[in-house]
């Protein structure tokens, strides 16, 4: 079930999609856990496919926004509501420590989870002095 | 003399604006406990020709943890969502995803076909699919005229 996302490298354009026909935004519930390789973020995104999902790091900024196309029947009429249909939408300032190169992502059943390593530890690099 | 009073009587004034304050911060404080507090998992019901659909937002949950039950007009669903495994509390940044054990039953609107219902589980929604049973046909009681039986 599972897919990885490729970390695309295009300019954030978050703020064009259907805004007019489809105007509402959640921001998702999420969870942020530490590892011994670094951050794994998990955010509930219910409704939301790996083909409507957009994942971006530009800078340090981690955006992600998933589409909701409720697949109803036209001539479902709501007769209960206890939630609203919309699409998911949060953005994450990344610390220096996240190695950006090496983010993946997947999603499951509707919750998407970041792994962000850290930058690997860099080994001590001797420098030569030289005498004129 | 009328403007000083004026004066003080603005002050019971802000005394009040302060009590406010503090109660709309303490009704901000408990929101996180309501929206947490709502029913779990929030369902919508649809009306689609002669059946009735049932939409319920589940991320994360395994197909083979989600039970769905009908019975005599009423339709169970639980389940349980766990963390994941080997992450000790205190490694935890921020959590706000709610998990654990819930069940939720729902009185259904209309009489449906028990044994017709069927489930599927996509992206983190579940839904049930409730056929409604059809509905009988009215039936004639005849009345007879009581005064020409005694």
């Amino acid at each position: 079930m599972s897919n990885q996302i490729v970390k695309t490298t295009t300019e954030p354009d978050v703020t064009t999609h259907d805004v007019h026909t489809d105007p509402v935004v959640f921001t998702p519930p999420i969870d942020i856990f530490e590892t011994a390789e670094g951050l794994v973020l998990q955010a509930d995104l219910p409704g939301v496919a790996i083909d409507s999902l957009e994942l971006q790091v530009q800078d340090n900024k981690l955006t992600l926004f998933g589409r909701v196309i409720p697949n109803l029947p036209e001539n479902a009429r709501l007769i209960h509501q206890e939630y609203a249909v919309g699409h998911f939408l949060r953005s994450f300032i990344l610390s220096d420590e996240v190695d950006h190169d090496r983010v993946t992502a997947k999603l499951n059943q509707g919750v998407l989870e970041v792994v962000l390593p850290r930058h690997p530890k860099s080994e001590p690099r001797r420098i030569s002095v030289t005498s004129h | 003399m009328a403007v000083f009073r004026w004066g003080q009587a603005w002050d019971p004034l802000r005394d009040l604006e302060r009590e406010v304050d503090r109660l709309l911060a303490s009704v901000s404080l408990s929101f996180q406990g309501v929206r947490f507090g709502r029913q779990y998992p929030p369902v919508n019901v649809y009306e689609v020709d002669d059946e009735l659909l049932l939409t319920a937002e589940l991320p994360g949950t395994r197909p083979e943890d989600l039970e769905v039950l009908v019975a005599d007009g009423v339709l169970t669903i639980k389940g349980k969502r766990n963390g994941p495994v080997g992450v000790a509390d205190d490694h935890y940044r921020r959590q706000e995803r709610p998990r654990g054990n819930w069940q939720r039953s729902l009185t259904l609107p209309a009489l449906i076909q028990e044994d017709k219902l069927s489930a599927e589980f996509t992206n983190g929604i579940l839904k049930v699919r409730l056929p409604k049973a059809p509905t009988t046909t009215p039936r004639q009681i005849p009345v007879s005229d009581g005064s020409e039986s005694v």
